[in-house]
């Protein structure tokens, strides 16, 4: 029996399952031995690493959340205790299911003994984890990042180091832990070598047809979100890429049969992943998204101020710390690498940071490619704002275009 | 009767089914309008044996390509296209110099940039919410006491239009209310309606890019008020077919027919 599905799944999916598994029994583990942190996406992770404090992350967890379709209610416990509707929903699931664990099957987290945010990705973090802390007792750290515009001046600089100096000097003070330079550069070499794989990943599917799509690339990034720094990161993105390297050898693509090429813009809807999958049966492959894109900036370093100064450089560089022509010239750049054909944009109601200025991108980047895109709006994890039919009719109509 | 010489458009839309059937000529033979209501299927099933009643033609013996937002329930159709494909095409057949279409239906509005070749080369639709659609307009002649033909005269009448700032239909409501309670007259407030609607789609159309000239369909391009306050905002003349609701059915009668040439 062999039922064709449009799409291939990879073998390393079980591996990542395995991945998982494991961090998240590692996460309960250091959680009772009084040394788990709770971290923003874009946060330097490498450093509670080498500090022996362990991390793990919310908005990973509101994935999971959004994943197992549990989002409208953990979102709704949120709710109940009185916030809006229109706060971010990784904000309102993580605050909902911390009041109320016992109630959520997937995503709840093991209770933190710190709180670390960067605002590199977005400010709501801040007050996010304020509120997690008024929970928990867990205190809260901010890495402050200011946005940049252009190239990152001395003094931009100079004031995230003083930033990353006093994130060691809060995680030594809390967690009585010092920052060696052994561990620290063991763990920068790590993290930057998952990161120099899972960029060798993505830019495979330059290749024609794309040996990854849009979903495939949404799952295998979890390590390099949550594990990087650590040795089985760097072990699934060599089994990652050795599998993906098999099928660009074999001209086997991610999808059976492509047609279409598109990019894809911002964080997906988690509850929905089979509209990727839906729309591989119709031919058309992401081989390109700004989401995963995000995770490529590796920590280079010697020694712990020479790996200081590159988590100042490099948490600072990252997508939506960037100004809108950055953007452009980034989803521009893809398009053209990746040989696209059209883009579309998620209007994410809950990432501010993510979606404001899309419908102006959107005219730039076809002003500068050539190519039309379509904006269709949703939410990552709150289904409720998510229209199937008016998101259909609006992809539908791009890939008319392509007729 | 040989396959291909017929071609049958249905458009399944929020508030009325529409039905196009068109010869090897694309002439029209049949068409009829119903409302979609509880039961899009049996809307459709009526509105098959309307065209075949009218043209004496079998459906079963044309090709059907199904549109709008119930496309997907019309069981005899042989593809489904969206409704921004279907209404571009249709207004291309009927008056190829329109580069830019605005259709106004019950549920969203569209502007769609046509091409040389009549197919869409860009388009933007309204958000989710129902403000500048045909639903807005339904709501503030229920609270006005009229009828939706009565709407549009009646705006015109006014000389000075009240001001309605509330782009959410249920806010703009309650904003209406506020305005006959503070005793403007209907006229008044019925041209702010009108106005604010206006401004919210004239928006829309800058976005995509306003080019000339500038075609309107859908059931509200039947409304003078709204075509009235849109050529003021876009500064454009504005080209109305002759029955603005049927163009996406006969878009979609046309793809079903020229589909069988090919």
């Amino acid at each position: 029996m062999s039922e064709e599905k449009p799409y291939r799944r990879l073998e390393s999916q079980d591996l990542l399952q395995q991945i998982a598994f494991r961090h998240g029994l590692e996460a309960m583990a250091a959680s009772e031995e009084g040394r788990l942190a709770w971290v923003t996406s874009g946060f330097p992770v490498e450093i509670p690493l080498a500090m022996d404090v362990f991390p793990t992350y919310p908005e990973q967890a509101g994935a999971i959340i959004g994943a197992s379709k549990i989002g409208p209610e953990v979102c709704g416990f949120g709710e109940d205790l009185g916030y809006s509707q229109e706060l971010c929903s990784y904000a309102r699931s993580s605050i909902g299911s911390t009041d109320r664990p016992e109630d959520v099957s997937m995503g709840a987290l093991p209770t933190p003994q710190a709180l670390l945010a960067c605002n590199n990705i977005c400010g709501t973090v801040l007050k996010w984890y304020d509120a997690i802390s008024e929970m928990t007792g867990a205190p809260v750290h901010l890495l402050d990042t200011p946005p940049l515009e252009g190239e990152q001046l001395p003094h931009h600089r100079a004031y995230v180091r003083r930033g990353v100096d006093r994130l060691v000097e809060f995680l030594a003070d809390t967690f009585n832990t010092r920052l060696e330079d052994e561990e620290a550069t063991r763990v920068a070499n790590l993290s930057s070598q998952a990161i120099r794989l899972w960029t060798k990943v993505l830019e495979t599917c330059v290749n024609k047809p794309s040996p990854l799509n849009c979903a495939d690339r949404f799952l295998t990034m979890a390590p390099v979100v949550s594990s990087r720094g650590m040795e089985h990161c760097v072990e699934f993105y060599e089994a990652l890429l050795a599998e993906v390297e098999g099928r660009v050898k074999e001209g086997i693509g991610a999808i059976r049969n492509e047609k279409t090429r598109l990019l894809w813009d911002n964080i997906p809807p988690w509850f929905i992943l089979r509209f990727f999958n839906q729309l591989a049966a119709r031919g058309v492959v992401f081989p390109a998204d700004t989401y995963t894109h995000a995770w490529s900036g590796a920590v280079e370093g010697s020694d712990t101020a020479s790996i200081l100064d590159g988590v100042s450089e490099v948490y600072s560089d990252v997508y939506l710390n960037k100004g809108l022509e950055a953007k452009v010239d980034k989803m521009c750049e893809l398009i053209k690498d990746y040989d696209l054909d059209g883009f579309v944009m998620f209007s994410v109601r809950s990432c501010k940071r993510y979606s404001l200025g899309q419908l102006v991108s959107k005219e730039m980047v076809t002003e500068r490619t050539g190519v039309p895109g379509v904006v269709i709006e949703g939410d990552m994890v709150d289904s409720r704002l998510f229209s199937e039919a008016q998101v259909q009719t609006r992809v539908d109509a791009l890939l008319e275009m392509f007729v | 009767m040989s396959e291909g010489s017929f071609g049958i458009g249905i458009d399944v839309g929020s508030t009325t089914t529409k039905g196009v059937l068109i010869d090897s000529s694309e002439k029209v033979l049949a068409s009829h309008l119903q409302n979609t209501g509880a039961s899009a299927p049996k809307a459709v099933e009526q509105l098959l044996v309307q065209l075949s009643t009218q043209s004496g033609i079998n459906p079963r013996d044309c090709r059907i390509i199904a549109t709008g937002y119930g496309r997907s329930i019309v069981e005899l159709a042989y593809k489904t296209v969206t409704e921004i494909t279907c209404h571009s095409v249709g207004v291309h057949s009927l008056n190829s110099e329109i580069r830019l279409l605005i259709d106004v239906g019950g549920q969203d509005s569209k502007v769609i940039r046509i091409g040389q070749n009549g197919r869409p080369e860009d388009f933007e639709l309204n958000d989710k919410c129902s403000a500048g659609t045909g639903r807005f307009l339904e709501v503030m002649a229920r609270v006005l006491e009229v009828s939706m033909d009565e709407l549009g005269p009646l705006a015109l009448k006014s000389k000075s239009p009240s001001t309605i700032s509330s782009t959410c239909t249920v806010f703009a409501e309650s904003e209406v209310i506020g305005r006959i309670g503070s005793g403007e007259s209907a006229s008044d407030i019925a041209a702010g309606v009108h106005l604010s609607m206006a401004s919210k789609i004239g928006s829309l159309s800058k976005r995509v890019g306003v080019a000339s000239p500038v075609g309107v369909t859908g059931g509200v391009a039947l409304n003078p008020a709204f075509r009235h306050y849109l050529s003021k905002h876009l500064g454009q003349e504005l080209w109305i077919p002759e029955r603005p609701q049927l163009t996406g059915a006969l878009g979609a009668a046309i793809i079903a027919l020229r589909g069988q040439k090919e």
